[in-house]
């Protein structure tokens, strides 16, 4: 059963209230804060997600299970904490597990991804360009190894600071930079190439 | 500065959240340097095309899924408190109510009859010699804090009544010495009676803010062996809130040797921990 709180308007209240303060009600026992957290970063969070996996039902489902691990793991989140490098730090968890198990077993193909593929036929006119332009950075993206496709996302969409994204990736600030801007140049590479091929 | 180093700033010319840095010299080599101006041109076209991708929106059945897993995580953290710590805390109660309170008060009233009849000064005789009053003295001095009590009762007598008298003889003070509450953990972590465990860790109970007694406790834990003083403990460190208890109760709640009741209750205390 779905739960009022679904439907009904947040809290006033919670909107005043930063992201770490909510998550450290829930760590006391106000399990209903979660649901304006979810409110606030499942869009971003899913958004990161497509881009990172390239599906979008896995990106839910690793949604799904990275809001249960914070209920699970909320006795963890320390005093100190930052909420959104934590809520990054079980999302790589959770890809990682995806990437795993996906790596094992081949999956079907999701329907509903199919429409992030560079399609063969042509298309027409600037909208129809614009289209191919962003099947060509989802493919293009797909094609960037998994860790350059990582700390490219976590800079430029989820408006991460770099000490945030050094942390999470355990290196330093200078080398989150580095690997950051190496995943653009090969995503730019990539991007333009696909781009000729178009054209030829 | 030559074209490699201006290209290795180009991230950070590239993030808008860093407009506030100077580039100074980054711009002047750009603006005379052909190849450099491609190559940042191609860089900035490709984050442009990246930021124009539109946003992904998740199915209608995330928000449902969340707030259904939300909902089923509120119902069983609401039914754990009533299931797992109050049994327990009333049954120890109760014992500690009915049997062990009146069995120490009476072991403390026949300990108190002995030490009367062997050092109180006979009615008969108003002189006392001065060995006799050298031990009196003595006596006196070795029972004089309540800490000396208990470590007097723990580590040198071996009447199970006594060791609980030591025990009871804590539970009044509000503020126990370290020496007082390291005695009762090695009350807890030795004593051969499970009585005596059991009272030493009630009197532990109202100092579990303490670091001191928290890791005690959970240090003792592994070398117990009875059920109803392992659940005592565990109840103990979940009441804490001590979050160093998890791994052990991972792995109390795995060992399919353990009293069943144990296992739940480490299941349960992972739960809320």
């Amino acid at each position: 059963m779905v739960s009022s709180a679904a439907t009904d308007a947040v809290d006033p209240a919670d909107a005043t209230l930063s992201d770490h303060e909510l998550m450290l009600a829930v760590r006391d026992g106000e399990l209903d804060a979660l649901g304006e957290l979810f409110e606030r970063h499942q869009g971003p969070l899913y958004g990161f997600l497509v881009k990172f996996t390239g599906q979008r039902t896995a990106a839910e489902d690793i949604v799904q299970n990275v809001f249960q691990r914070m209920l699970k793991y909320r006795h963890t989140y320390r005093d100190d904490g930052s909420f959104t490098a934590w809520m990054y730090h079980l999302a790589r968890r959770c890809a990682a597990d995806h990437f795993r198990k996906s790596n094992a077993a081949p999956a079907a193909t999701d329907p509903a991804d199919l429409q992030n593929h560079a399609d063969d036929a042509p298309h027409a006119g600037d909208r129809a360009a614009s289209r191919d332009d962003h099947a060509l950075l989802h493919t293009a993206l797909s094609r960037l190894d998994r860790d350059d496709r990582e700390v490219l996302l976590l800079s430029r969409f989820q408006e991460l600071p770099f000490a945030e994204i050094a942390t999470l990736l355990e290196c330093s600030v200078g080398a989150a930079k580095v690997r950051a801007h190496r995943a653009l140049r090969e995503l730019r590479d990539t991007f333009f190439q696909l781009q000729q091929e178009r054209l030829t | 500065m030559n074209c490699t180093q201006a290209q290795e700033r180009f991230a950070d010319l590239l993030d808008a959240r860093r407009t506030g840095t100077d580039h100074a010299e980054v711009r002047a080599h750009l603006a005379a340097c052909p190849a450099c101006q491609r190559e940042y041109a191609a860089l900035a076209q490709t984050l442009a095309a990246l930021d124009t991708l539109p946003a992904a929106q998740p199915s209608p059945a995330l928000r449902r899924n969340f707030y259904a897993m939300l909902e089923k995580e509120k119902s069983a953290a609401a039914r754990l408190p009533a299931v797992s710590s109050h049994p327990h805390r009333a049954i120890r109660t109760a014992l500690w109510r009915w049997i062990l309170a009146p069995a120490a008060a009476g072991a403390l009233a026949l300990t108190a009859f002995l030490a009367g009849t062997r050092y109180a000064p006979p009615p008969a005789a108003p002189g006392l010699d001065p060995a006799t009053k050298r031990e009196l003295a003595e006596l006196r001095a070795r029972v004089d804090s309540v800490g000396q009590l208990v470590g007097y009762s723990l580590l040198q007598q071996r009447s199970t009544s006594e060791r609980l008298q030591g025990v009871l003889a804590t539970l009044d003070r509000k503020d126990p010495s370290q020496k007082v509450l390291s005695d009762l953990i090695g009350a807890l972590a030795l004593d051969p009676s499970a009585n005596v465990r059991l009272s030493a860790l009630d009197a532990l109970y109202p100092h579990a803010d303490q670091q001191l007694v928290r890791s005690g406790v959970l240090a003792s834990l592994p070398r117990e062996q009875n059920p109803l003083v392992q659940v005592a403990m565990i109840d103990f460190l979940v009441a804490a809130r001590d979050r160093a208890a998890a791994p052990e109760l991972g792995r109390m709640a795995r060992n399919e040797t353990l009293d069943r009741a144990v296992r739940d209750a480490a299941q349960r205390g992972l739960a809320q921990l």
